[in-house]
This record gives C-alpha cells, sequence and structure tokens, in this order.
C-alpha cells in the first residue's frame, strides 16, 4: 500500500476532536481490577475506541472515563463477570457529537 | 432582600478558520461556567439568608430558553432586559443597572467574564451606576450573616485578596468558585419560571461596510512643461546643490558626540546637553 | 390510571424516541421525551444515511425541512484485496429529486430536528436528564427514575428508545443477550474538505452524494467499511466484530488509517483535516438478537431492540428505528386510552411490527449478518473477485488470452475454495437475499 502524503495524525489529536463534557464529580465507568488481575483476554484494551484502558506494570488495569464515547464496547468484550461497572454519566455530561 | 445573577448568552463552540482566523460562532448557545457558577452562588446566598433570587439578562429573545433552563434551579424570577446582541459593556451595565435598581437588588453576581471575548468589564459599570462596593474576579465566596459577605480574590503572583463586603454590593466570580446544581425534574417539566421582558431603545447596532471597491475622484493634471531633461534633472534632483555625505570612523563616545553636534546644527536638538 | 404524570414516557429522543413521541402526542395523549445528551442526537453516530421514505407519513415533505447534507445518488459497492479494488458504482440522478431516496446528515442536527416536530405535536422534551432505572409496581413497569432531584416521572407507558445499550430493557429483564459476538463497534472520522474538492473527487454536483460500502478492508478483524459524503465532509469509518477486535491486538484506529492510506481512498480523503471522531456499538445480530419487544407497561423500540439492518449491502438503522418507534407510539397511545398497558394491552405493537417492513425484513435478513462476517465473504469474495477482474484485463500478449471459465478455476483454486463450498454459500446467500 502506497502511504499518504499527509502523515496519520496522532491519537491524542484525534481525541481532542471531540467534545467531552467531563463530569468531574463522578466516573461512570470503573474497573475492579484485582478481577482483572486473573484475566488473560484483556479484550477493553484493543477495542475501546478512545484507548481508555491501559494495562499496568503491577498487572492490573489503569482507566479513565473522561474521554469515554459512552459505546458500551469495554463491558460487552469484558469476559470476567462484574470486573467493569458501566452506567451512563449525568445528564448533559459526557461525549457531544457535532459531525458524526 | 434580593439577590441577582447576571448572566449572557454566548455561542458555547465558535470555530476558528485556521488559515483566515474567521470565526463562525456556530449555533450552539449557552452561557459560561462562570456564569453557571454565579447562578449557583446566588442560590446559595438566598438560601442561608433567606432572600428572594432574580435573574436577568441583556440579549435578544432567543436567550429565553438559557433564561428559562438556568432558573429551573429554583431561581423566583427571570428579566430578559431586552437589546440586540453586540451592544458595548458599558450600555449593558447601565441598563442592568437601571432595572436591578428598579426591582431593589441587594446583592449582584455575575461571572468573570463571558466567554465571547468579554473584558469583565459590566460588573464594575454595574457597581458604578448602583453606587454598591463591588468586588470582582473572586475565587471564593462565603456568607458572614444576611448582608455581609466574605469573599476571596486573586490577585497577582498567586496572592490572594481577602475582603469583607456589605450590601449594596456587585460582585464577579470565577466559573470555579461553585458549580451549578441540577434543576429538579418538576421544575424543567412546568418551565415554572416566567421571563418578564423590559424593553428598551436601543439601537440595533449595525457595522455598515461599503458594498462597492473605493475609487477615489477623478482630478485635473495640468500637462508637464519643459523638455524630458528637465524633468527627469526635476525628478531625480540630480543637478540640486547639496551637502556630500561622508564617512568618519570614531570611537563610541567621540561617534555619539558628532552625532549629537550635527543633530544640533541642523536645529534638532534646540540646547546643548547641560551635562 | 391516576398518579401519573404523562400518558406516555419515551426515552431516548433518537430517530425512534422522536418518532414515538410524534405519534403519541398526535393521537392527543401527554408524552415526556427523555433524552440524556444536551441536546437530541448529540450521543449519536451512525454509517451515513437516513432512508426517508418512512418518513413520508410522520413528516409529509420532510425533505423541504429535513437538515440534509447531500442526497444520495450514487451508491457503491468497493471489494478491497490488498491493494486492489473491484468497485460496481450505481449512479441514479433520480434519487436527487423529491421524494428521494437516502440522504447524508449529520446526527446532532437531524435527531433534533425530529425531535422538534415531537415537540410541535406537543411532546415534552427535557434534555440533559438520564434515565436511571424503572419503576415497577407488582411487576407493571410504571414509569422512570431519573437523575435528576425529584426525579421520578411517573406514566401508563414507558417507550425504551434508549439506544444499543438500553439498561432499561435489561432491567426488565427483555434483553438477556450480552453475547459481544451480536455486536459490532463502529468507527469514525469525519474528515473537513472543500466541497468543491469533494464534488470533483467524488463526481458530483451541487446536492448529489456518495455512499461506499467497502468489504475485505478490516484486515484480520471481520467488518466493514464505509465512505460518504456531506456538504464538506467526507466520512471514513468502519464497522468491526467485536470479539475478534477483542482477541486480535489491532486497534481499531489502526485498521482505519490502513483503510485510508488504501489507494482507492487516499486519494478521496487527501488533504483534508479530521474535525471529528467518533465511536458507537452497533445490534449487529439483528433478528437474532432482538429482546422482547412488550413488556408490563413497556415498549422496546429501535436500537434498543436490536433494530439495525447491517447486512452487506443494505446497512439501514435510522429508518427501522422511525419505523418501530412510530408503531410503538401508536401502540402506546392507544393503551393509554384505554386504560390498559399491560403486556396483554401493549401486544398489537408486535404484530403490527410483524405486518410492517421492521420485522419481516429482519426476519428474512436473519442470516445476513453471519453471511457477510463469514470467511468467505470477508476474505475470499474480494480477493477472488479482485483476482479474476484482474486476470480478464491483464494483456498476456503474445500468449493468447485464457478462458474466463478457466481464470475462475485457477484463482478459487489458488484461495482453496472449493466449487461445492462456494454453491452452498450461494445457495444460501440467494435464500437469504433472494
Amino acid at each position: 500500500m502506497t502511504a499518504s502524503s499527509y502523515p496519520e495524525i496522532s491519537f491524542e489529536r484525534r481525541m481532542s476532536t471531540v467534545e467531552f463534557r467531563v463530569d468531574s464529580d463522578r466516573a461512570h465507568i470503573t474497573v475492579d481490577d484485582t478481577v482483572c488481575r486473573d484475566c488473560t483476554t484483556r479484550g477493553c484494551i484493543t477495542a475501546c475506541p478512545a484507548n481508555l484502558f491501559v494495562p499496568t506494570a503491577a498487572g492490573g488495569i489503569l482507566f479513565n472515563y473522561e474521554q469515554c464515547f459512552e459505546c458500551g464496547t469495554c463491558y460487552l468484550v469484558c469476559n470476567e463477570e462484574g470486573a467493569i461497572t458501566w452506567t451512563y454519566p449525568e445528564g448533559g455530561h459526557g461525549v457531544v457529537f457535532h459531525r458524526s | 432582600m434580593l439577590i441577582a445573577a447576571c448572566v449572557k448568552l454566548v455561542e458555547i463552540r465558535p470555530l476558528v478558520d485556521p488559515l483566515t482566523g474567521s470565526v463562525d460562532p456556530g449555533r450552539e448557545v449557552g452561557c459560561s461556567a462562570a456564569d453557571r457558577a454565579a447562578v449557583e452562588v446566588v442560590r446559595r446566598l438566598a438560601e442561608s439568608w433567606s432572600a428572594r433570587t432574580l435573574l436577568i439578562s441583556v440579549g435578544p429573545p432567543r436567550a429565553e430558553p438559557l433564561l428559562v433552563e438556568l432558573a429551573a434551579v429554583g431561581i423566583d424570577a427571570a428579566v430578559r432586559i431586552d437589546a440586540p446582541r453586540g451592544v458595548d459593556s458599558s450600555t449593558v451595565g447601565r441598563l442592568l443597572a437601571a432595572t436591578l435598581a428598579d426591582v431593589g437588588a441587594d446583592v449582584v453576581v455575575c461571572g468573570d467574564y463571558s466567554s465571547d471575548r468579554g473584558s469583565g468589564s459590566v460588573p464594575a459599570f454595574i457597581a458604578h451606576h448602583l453606587g454598591a462596593a463591588q468586588a470582582l474576579g473572586l475565587v471564593e465566596v462565603h456568607t458572614e450573616g444576611p448582608g455581609s459577605l466574605r469573599v476571596v480574590r486573586r490577585l497577582d503572583g498567586g496572592r490572594r485578596e481577602v475582603a469583607v463586603v456589605d450590601a449594596p454590593a456587585v460582585m464577579s466570580v470565577e466559573g470555579s468558585v461553585a458549580e451549578l446544581r441540577r434543576a429538579p425534574l418538576r421544575s424543567v417539566l412546568a418551565d415554572a419560571v416566567p421571563v418578564e421582558v423590559v424593553a428598551t431603545d436601543v439601537p440595533l447596532s449595525v457595522r455598515t461596510l461599503p458594498t462597492r471597491a473605493f475609487s477615489p475622484p477623478t482630478r485635473v493634471a495640468s500637462a508637464p512643461t519643459g523638455t524630458p531633461l528637465d524633468r527627469v534633472v526635476e525628478l531625480t534632483g540630480a543637478l540640486v546643490e547639496r551637502t556630500p555625505p561622508r564617512t568618519v570612523a570614531l570611537d563610541p563616545p567621540e561617534a555619539a558626540g558628532m552625532i549629537l553636534e550635527q543633530l544640533r546644527s541642523w536645529g534638532y536638538l534646540d540646547e546643548p546637553d547641560p551635562a | 390510571m391516576s398518579g401519573t404524570d404523562f400518558d406516555v414516557v419515551v426515552v431516548g429522543a433518537g430517530p425512534a424516541g422522536s418518532a414515538a413521541a410524534i405519534e403519541v402526542a398526535r393521537a392527543g395523549r401527554s408524552v415526556c421525551l427523555l433524552e440524556r445528551g444536551p441536546s437530541p442526537g448529540s450521543k449519536n453516530m451512525y454509517g451515513g444515511v437516513v432512508y426517508g421514505r418512512i418518513l413520508d407519513t410522520l413528516v409529509p415533505a420532510w425533505w423541504e425541512q429535513a437538515p440534509v447534507e447531500r442526497w444520495v445518488t450514487r451508491r457503491s459497492t468497493m471489494l478491497i484485496s490488498g491493494d486492489q479494488a473491484l468497485t460496481v458504482d450505481f449512479r441514479n440522478p433520480g434519487w436527487g429529486e423529491a421524494p428521494h431516496n437516502g440522504a447524508t446528515a449529520y446526527r446532532p442536527e437531524f435527531d433534533s430536528w425530529l425531535a422538534g416536530v415531537a415537540v410541535d405535536a406537543g411532546a415534552e422534551l427535557v434534555c440533559s436528564t438520564t434515565a436511571t432505572g424503572l419503576i415497577r409496581e407488582a411487576g407493571q413497569v410504571v414509569g422512570v427514575r431519573t437523575d435528576r432531584p425529584n426525579g421520578d416521572l411517573r406514566a401508563s407507558v414507558v417507550v425504551a428508545c434508549d439506544g444499543v445499550n438500553s439498561f432499561l430493557a435489561k432491567e426488565a429483564g427483555m434483553y438477556p443477550h450480552d453475547d459481544p459476538s451480536n455486536f459490532t463497534v463502529g468507527v469514525k472520522e469525519t474528515i473537513a474538505l472543500p466541497r468543491h474538492v469533494i464534488d470533483e473527487r467524488f463526481a458530483v454536483r451541487g446536492d448529489e452524494g456518495v455512499d461506499i460500502e467497502i468489504l475485505g478492508c478490516t484486515g484480520d478483524v471481520p467488518g466493514g467499511g464505509f465512505v460518504y459524503t456531506n456538504r464538506s465532509t467526507v466520512a471514513v469509518g468502519l464497522v468491526l466484530s467485536l470479539p475478534a477486535l477483542a482477541a486480535g491486538g489491532t486497534r481499531p484506529e489502526e485498521i482505519l488509517r490502513l483503510l485510508k492510506a488504501h489507494p482507492a481512498i487516499a486519494p478521496l480523503i487527501e488533504g483534508g483535516e479530521v474535525v471529528e471522531y467518533s465511536a458507537h456499538v452497533i445490534p449487529e445480530a439483528g433478528y437474532d438478537m432482538m429482546p422482547e419487544l412488550v413488556g408490563d407497561g413497556i415498549l422496546v423500540a429501535g436500537d434498543a431492540a436490536a433494530m439495525c439492518l447491517a447486512a452487506g449491502i443494505w446497512l439501514e438503522g435510522v429508518n427501522f428505528a422511525i419505523g418501530s418507534g412510530a408503531l410503538a407510539g401508536r401502540t402506546a397511545a392507544l393503551a393509554a386510552r384505554r386504560g390498559d398497558a399491560s403486556a396483554a394491552g401493549l401486544a398489537g405493537y408486535r404484530s403490527s411490527l410483524e405486518s410492517s417492513f421492521v420485522l419481516s425484513d429482519h426476519r428474512r435478513l436473519r442470516d445476513a449478518p453471519h453471511l457477510v462476517m463469514s470467511d468467505l465473504a470477508q476474505r475470499v469474495l474480494p480477493a477472488v473477485a479482485c483476482g479474476v477482474v484482474e486476470d480478464v484485463f491483464t494483456v498476456t500478449n503474445p500468449t493468447p488470452k485464457p478462458g474466463m471459465r478457466r481464470i475462475v478455476r485457477q484463482r478459487l483454486r489458488r484461495h482453496g475454495v472449493r466449487l461445492r463450498d462456494l454453491f452452498r454459500e450461494g445457495l444460501r446467500a440467494l435464500r437469504t437475499f433472494g
């Protein structure tokens, strides 16, 4: 495949195109990473379109909820019962699409 | 006692063209975080002082949904002073102050800046017209009993100023002071607070632009006289007597002295330097 | 029923919810339309085309008022294999004229418009409000809880149009399918380009637009791609199978990068600036994953009821959402008038869906998602098709041209496809799509 003459944008730049009205009081995703330590698949790390899940050196999962598309991919691919608790953020908060 | 919050309708998602710098204001409207904080401060003060509350804005009719939405958090009354967008800050301050004086507001809380290139001057204008104390750019607001406030103001260099302000007072707060509470569902459903409209005679501020390219009026130019050679000599100044330029190489102090002497000889310096 | 705030509460002001609210309000019943985003559509994202025929009865002459970007007059299906691409391109200028066929639109604008139609019809729209759960009395759903203070809202019927993750349908026990293999995730870049550049690159004029569906562009992950035009942006996106994505180790934006760099796609978007990235889960499995559609006091419609048709050459969702939402609204209004909101009283919803395009299309095409996601469709079909066309058009002088039959046989053999399997799958496809 020929490379485009325009370089691909960085992931940070990509995410900066999206508006997130972050609820600073409550995380709408929580991860019980004691469960993740025994997880061998860790699908959330590759599947999350916003790249919110990061493995830690200690074998757990570090997550962030601020730039969440609220798509639900993470809890759907999670095969460890109860590792990811996922709700919608408070009304008016979270992702706001404009040209989707 | 009456406490008023002033808010401004702004476009919350303007787009700037990176090439031309032109700004597309966008269609989504709302108010700045500072304005929302002001509404919350008013709500909190009203609770602790058992005071009545008023929400007020200068703007066009499309500001009314914003007022209704904000008032749903438990504001007693809402007023829109009818004026077009783009009215200058001193006029906005005058209009707000007139209505606030009419209704007898004791404490007025504004956001420190509106997010559309605001200068933060409206609260100062209001305070001036009302003859009230002013405390602007606050980062903390505490009550010291009805009508009395202890406030913290941001100063340069990370310093803080603590002030005690008594009503009548005008304050402006930063967005971080308080987060606006959520309106109860019943208030949202009921649109409980009707917006009262105050009419004004502020003319629509329209910037007019010429629609044709500027063309200067024609002038009559007299025909040139003399030979072409004369005209060239005249235009270039070739044969006019003049002092030829000279080049000197001197040490800096002497060079400076010579420059001064020369300037004096041309009449640029009136008196000799006393030193 | 006493003690209700509204006859009907509709949760979610997407196309399904707004259509439901329009029908309820027009039937003269009170309806509250809840939306968790700051405005309708702000949480929504899709693969690009709204098919408007279903709107004809709901909003006559909708094309004169809907916020449409472009009318799709050029519909392409592209098979990608390596750096080759085979495109079947269909143009129909007739779709550019009223009453039109498909339109591209920005969902935040389109959904806000449709919710506005509901408000004009008399619905009460409440934004920035998340429904957090159901209120139930003796097994009957009698309202929803919201995250606002004093946020309980009681109604005779709740219509759950709360999207693919439908927590309300799950709470009501109607939606047992959380199997990731039923879902795909869509990721999309909206890329800004000057309008005349889009017109030139996609060879369209004025309001005409293009929709391209792509197969074979997703590497090891089963799925598909799409490219469509807005007025001054081009959207490029992917639909990716969740289990394979989770297992494969390749991130979605990397697969998207490869698609954007493909020689068939790169010239279309070169020099454009990404102005928005978005993602959303799609209920891919359609009919086979549908929840119970009717419960005591509750109806489910739209993506919440998995009414999204992802059948390869057809990618439709908004029309099914509007269709199911409208029928749910009609049933709910009728039930509120009769005062019977039990599952039996609401059963008309299911039967009206069955007799409409919503369930008949889904039932007929229930096998299509499996076919499209099969290895044959994902890898073999694009490779064989591109290979055959390559052989046909490569001039091999002085060697004489091989016959068509020989080319096909050779290509099939190279990809290890036996004619028997091909016939079997072809027959299956014929049964599904025929």
